[in-house]
């Protein structure tokens, strides 16, 4: 199956902005002196829960184009609930191991949401006019 | 005793259960909004590129909303409990 490069684009997109946010978060837990091998791990686990979880909607957003109104709605309906499920599991597990620090594991959920607050600020920069955009057909 | 900490954890479980109910709003918003998209593109075959990625955006701000309730679940049943217990233990030895 071939990934759209819209799909591709944004999830590299939420992808380096939250290595960005992982560097600041890792860095104020090492400022409050709360820095051990459990914060990586868990940052690292939840930054692979909202990627993956982010991949996995635009992914079924790609597959849904062409069908029709009801069978989208009802496709990605389905995918959220399944994909909530995926999230709810992984971070039930980060945060009841004792080898992830739980907030580590929780904060990176949010990181896609801020990503996005700064999507229409960037894209103005870049003066990038998104109709020009390449997609799959 | 036995009882207050029964009553703590029975609390924070339906706490948690009535938390995650905001899993499902998003899920009817994004299927409206896919739905709508779809007609949009429908209608202009050209704009798909710049449906697609606002759609993918919107579409995670609307997830944002599910996993709020989700943080607060997670919360109630793995960090409230202990917290909970330690406070009504505290305030009966004292």
């Amino acid at each position: 199956m071939r990934i759209d490069p819209a799909v591709k684009k944004e999830t590299l997109y939420i992808l380096g902005f939250s290595i960005v946010l992982s560097v600041v978060m890792e860095l104020v837990f090492y400022l409050c002196g709360h820095m051990d091998y459990t914060v990586p791990l868990g940052n690292l686990l939840g930054v692979i829960i909202a990627v993956l979880n982010f991949f996995l909607m635009g992914l079924t957003i790609q597959n849904s184009i062409g069908l029709s109104e009801k069978e989208a709605s009802e496709k990605l309906k389905l995918s959220q609930k399944l994909r909530m499920l995926m999230v709810i599991a992984l971070a039930a597990v980060g945060v009841g191991l004792p080898c992830f620090h739980s907030l580590a594991v929780v904060i990176p959920l949010f990181f896609p949401r801020i990503a996005i607050a700064f999507w229409p600020l960037l894209n103005k920069e870049k003066g990038q006019n998104p109709a020009d955009e390449q997609t799959l057909d | 005793m036995e009882l207050a900490i029964g009553i703590i954890l029975a609390g924070c479980a339906i706490g948690a259960g009535l938390a995650l109910i905001a899993g499902i709003g998003p899920g009817i918003g994004e299927g409206n909004a896919v739905a709508k998209a779809c007609e949009a593109i429908g209608r202009q075959p050209e704009s798909k590129g710049a449906v697609t990625s606002t759609m993918i955006m919107g579409c995670a701000i609307a997830e944002t909303t599910g996993l709020y309730g989700l943080v607060i679940g997670i919360l109630l049943i793995f960090v409230a409990p202990n917290l909970f217990v330690n406070i009504l233990k505290n305030a009966v030895g004292k």
